[in-house]
């Protein structure tokens, strides 16, 4: 069952993207068309919903396998929050891009949720941590746009609470994707040994794992992935951890087997929410994240009752 | 040739030593317990004989030279940690792990792992999640991942805790399997299983207060100056290992 479920997936993430093509408030597309609208505004939507998906997923991976924590997500341990927080700033600031600002966002909430949780490994108040620090980025990030002037922001208060779309030029497609490519190039490479840094850090070292530099480089790849998702379609919660699950339950929980499955399951997770968000109350659109999070939330609860694993 | 050997070694996870002056070679084939109360450094020196913690001061060699790095690194010392929790892969894939190599396992590496899986009496288990694994069949499996790579030297933390009687027992015979081909270093609190060891080192005051024969070592007196316990020998009729029983605490209390 495992050898198909990537040829399985990838064929319905097209399917799916084929129909979220055609789709959309300026009516169904078909037969197919390459006009204006398909080609600059569907297209480049969808593929970049497919690219941020998995990207979250593919970071969720990372950041469990090495937190030997399940419910480990960027959006969950605040890194998707300090990211968010980091665009606006840096956006009313003014001078500074919105990914360079997004990557120091994460990178701050990252080191503040490391120094909450420090002490004895406990999973749970890793999470709570997370969690305060994404709620208090949240009120950051709505203080300064409500203080910013408003012409510096381009973009709306939705956007980066509860992440948007939109419709990206095919160049902010391009930033994300390459980063996905890179991102899970480095962490296949590494597949095993984050399987055995799961096991645990001393376990790890035992079994001839650098820990200190597989750590780094996964908070790196985790950092990025959320800092370029976060700049280019806001803030967009739980996909880190619905794929993963999805995946692990699907082809088992090694990181080579799961890894691809998690990042196509997400890659299809967004691509349907963002179909659903922009088509359920057409003409108006939902923020895609209220989709994400309506799924994702309930899925964390039930996680949570059954015990976070370490 | 020494599985390993500690000379002058000086180890503590802080700033400041917990133990030091630390000599210990520990032979071929053989088993040895490392008893002492909380705090006296049993675990900081297992893991400075892992690998894991540089001693502060003095050297380790491991089969007379330094810790290879990856997956030579697992064929010279394997490693059980106390209280591991259970992994979220299946059995086979958890041995395989324990060959510490990068990328899928390979047909002949999926023989070792199954080989591995087979001495340790889980052959039937391979496909099973490592979470619905009873206690006993968890600990084998841990065990396996630390051989599977065929170490010469093994280490294991408390690995009775939380073992009933009927589960020590078969943890006993698989270390019996185990006596002159792999090398046993234990971290202990139960005299019982350090009784069973060929040498036993006490750890106390800051170093290794006593090493030699369980039977020398485990005596009442050096325990209670060791331990503050008063312990009494229970001798099998049978000419089983000696047994030790904690009779009660000793005037002055434990530490």
């Amino acid at each position: 069952m495992s050898r198909t479920a990537v040829p399985l997936l990838a064929v319905a993430v097209a399917a799916l993207a084929a129909v979220a093509v055609c789709a959309g408030p300026a009516g169904w597309r078909w037969p197919w068309a390459w006009d204006a609208i398909v080609v600059d505004l569907r297209a480049p939507r969808v593929v970049l919903a497919g690219v941020v998906g998995a990207a979250l997923a593919v970071a969720g991976v990372a950041m469990q396998a090495v937190l030997h924590n399940d419910l480990a997500e960027p959006y969950l341990l605040g890194l998707s929050g300090g990211a968010s927080t980091g665009a606006v700033l840096a956006l009313a600031a003014g001078g500074v891009p919105a990914g360079a600002g997004a990557a120091a966002g994460a990178l701050g909430a990252s080191a503040l949720v490391r120094a909450l949780a420090r002490g004895p490994f406990d999973p749970t108040r890793l999470i709570l941590a997370g969690v305060a620090v994404g709620a208090v980025c949240s009120s950051v990030t709505g203080l300064a746009i409500a203080l910013a002037p408003p012409e510096r922001l381009l973009r709306s208060a939705t956007f980066w609470l509860f992440g948007g779309l939109g419709a990206p030029p095919w160049p902010v497609v391009a930033a994300p994707a390459a980063i996905l490519v890179a991102a899970t190039a480095w962490l296949r490479a590494r597949a095993e040994r984050l399987d055995r840094l799961s096991l645990g850090a001393d376990v790890a070292a035992a079994l001839g794992v650098d820990v200190a530099r597989v750590r780094r480089g996964v908070l790196v790849a985790a950092i990025g992935l959320t800092a370029v998702t976060v700049a280019a379609a806001g803030l967009i919660g739980f996909v880190g951890l619905i794929a993963p699950h999805a995946a692990r339950r699907w082809v088992g929980a090694p990181v080579r087997r799961c890894l691809p499955v998690a990042a196509l399951g997400g890659a299809a997770l967004v691509i349907a929410a963002d179909l659903a968000a922009r088509t359920a109350a057409a003409p108006r659109e939902v923020p895609v994240g209220l989709v994400t999070a309506l799924v994702g939330g309930p899925f964390f609860l039930l996680q949570l009752r059954r015990g976070v694993t370490a | 040739m020494s599985a390993v050997t500690a000379t002058s070694v000086a180890v503590g996870r802080g700033a400041a030593p917990v133990l030091t002056g630390v000599e210990l070679t520990v032979h071929a084939g053989e088993r040895i317990a490392l008893v002492g109360g909380n705090g006296s450094g049993k675990t900081t020196l297992l893991r400075a004989l892992a690998g894991i913690d540089r001693p502060h001061a003095g050297t380790i060699a491991w089969a007379g030279g330094a810790l290879p790095p990856g997956p030579a690194r697992a064929a010279t010392v394997g490693v059980v940690f106390q209280g591991e929790p259970p992994s979220r892969f299946d059995v086979r894939t958890l041995v395989g792990l324990g060959l510490a190599l990068d990328g899928p396992l390979s047909p002949s590496a999926r023989r070792t792992a199954d080989a591995a899986l087979a001495a340790a009496g889980l052959a039937g288990l391979a496909e099973r999640a490592c979470a619905s694994l009873s206690g006993g069949e968890a600990q084998r499996a841990l065990l396996a991942r630390a051989l599977v790579a065929g170490p010469r030297l093994l280490l294991l933390d408390e690995p009775t805790n939380h073992l009933d009687p009927a589960r020590q027992a078969a943890l006993l015979d698989e270390l019996d399997r185990l006596r002159g081909t792999v090398a046993v270093v234990i971290a202990t609190h139960d005299l019982g299983l350090a009784a069973t060891c060929d040498r036993v080192a006490l750890l106390a005051g800051g170093r290794i207060a006593a090493l030699g024969p369980a039977t020398d070592v485990l005596t009442p007196t050096r325990l209670a100056a060791a331990l503050g316990v008063a312990v009494r020998r229970i001798d099998d009729p049978a000419g089983g290992p000696p047994l030790v029983r904690v009779t009660g605490v000793a005037p002055g209390g434990a530490p």
